[in-house]
């Protein structure tokens, strides 16, 4: 009710007549969503710190951002979507690649079968 | 109110929450200055008292800045840490400190069941490499590369089919499972690439790595199934940096055990 109210004082219904009543209608219900759409996006950051973004995960990383996002509104997310969402909020080139990951690829240490893979062959 | 057993250690105080204020405050403080969703709005607002009602914690929050409303009792999904909206990752990292990655340690044994044929497999490939001498020639065909786009490319295949129906019934895009496995298997090659030097090689076969990979060549393109299937025993160890959320990470073991399925079949 406020909303019509508003929308007649701003003037744009009488300028195009045709266009705003639809436009302005759908705006509202969109930008709410929207919000929702941003503040899921913060909280599945809190599990996948976009610095991971950088690095070697960066791909499981969105995998798992599109899950979660996926599981939340019930639809499906592409890695795109996830990726200009994430551009709302952080520069993702700018980002570094955390310090944990990169420690542990760049020692070289020989590939060593774990010892339960013997067992079953054994019996 | 006074006895609920479920709430150990916070639990002890919520009886009276202003005799120990913070720590007993749940994810947010009494005093904390939050961000509150209220309808289609962010207000600013400030936790006042903080409540554990039936395990789940009630805040009643003043809004800084007064429009229509003042104040009301909220549930914390509406609420957000201020440092949320500027997360720059780094309070992320003073988090995941070391007790939360043991937990993963302990995790990650069970999260790749394989096959018996490919535990038989990885242990001829052992005993090739390390007890004969024997390497693999190379570059290998088809190499990492070929294989996940082979089994990609049947994914493609089967699930537009099952996502025609589906897209009928429910509306899906119709690419939408193929491109979750498309971001799985670039994951998969990322890391190849990457932990092949690092820790899928056995000492003898370090020479042929120097002679086989030169500086922009990627190891994906010149090994093949022997080495890739070394990567799965590596995987959850390599997954366990990415903290992934349990279902997402069940979802996944799902998909990389079929591609195993599909990629070295008994």
């Amino acid at each position: 009710m406020e909303a019509a109210g508003e929308e007649e004082q701003d003037g744009l219904s009488v300028h195009s007549p045709g266009q705003a009543p639809p436009s302005s209608a759908s705006s509202l219900p969109m930008e709410q969503s929207q919000v929702e759409l941003e503040l899921r996006v913060l909280e599945a950051l809190e599990i996948y710190p976009p610095s991971k973004l950088q690095g070697i995960h960066r791909h499981f990383v969105l995998y798992g951002l599109m899950e979660y996002l996926q599981r939340r509104f019930d639809r499906h997310f592409s890695a795109d979507e996830v990726l200009q969402l994430l551009d709302r909020f952080f520069n993702l080139e700018m980002l570094k690649p955390d310090d944990e990951e990169t420690d542990t690829l760049n020692q070289e240490e020989d590939f060593s079968l774990p010892q339960s893979f013997f067992v079953k062959d054994e019996q | 109110m006074g006895s609920s057993n479920t709430t150990e250690g916070t639990g002890g105080a919520n009886a009276d929450p202003s005799a120990s204020d913070s720590p007993a405050a749940g994810p947010f403080a009494e005093g904390e200055k939050v961000l509150a969703y209220h309808g289609p709005c962010i207000y600013e607002a400030k936790v006042q008292k903080a409540e554990l009602r039936r395990d789940e914690w009630k805040y009643f929050v003043h809004y800084l800045v007064s429009y229509e409303i003042k104040c009301s009792l909220v549930s914390d999904h509406v609420l957000f840490h201020i440092s949320q909206l500027v997360a720059k990752g780094k309070k992320r990292k003073a988090l995941s400190g070391t007790e939360e990655k043991d937990a993963k340690s302990a995790e990650k044994h069970v999260m790749l069941q394989f096959p018996l044929t490919l535990k038989k497999q990885l242990v001829d490939d052992w005993e090739f490499v390390t007890q004969l001498g024997k390497l693999v020639k190379l570059p290998r065909s088809p190499n990492v590369d070929d294989i996940l786009k082979k089994y990609l490319d049947y994914r493609t295949k089967k699930d537009g089919m099952n996502a025609f129906f589906l897209s009928l019934r429910y509306n899906f895009p119709s690419n939408w499972i193929a491109e979750s496995v498309g971001e799985i298997l670039k994951g998969v090659r990322c890391y190849f690439d990457k932990a092949l030097p690092a820790m899928l090689l056995y000492k003898k076969e370090r020479q042929q790595y120097q002679e086989a990979i030169h500086d922009n060549v990627s190891p994906s393109t010149v090994y093949g199934a022997e080495h890739l299937l070394r990567l799965f025993v590596k995987l959850p160890e390599l997954l366990s940096f990415v903290n992934m959320e349990e279902e997402a990470l069940a979802k996944l073991q799902q998909k990389l055990l079929d591609f195993l399925k599909y990629s070295f079949p008994s």
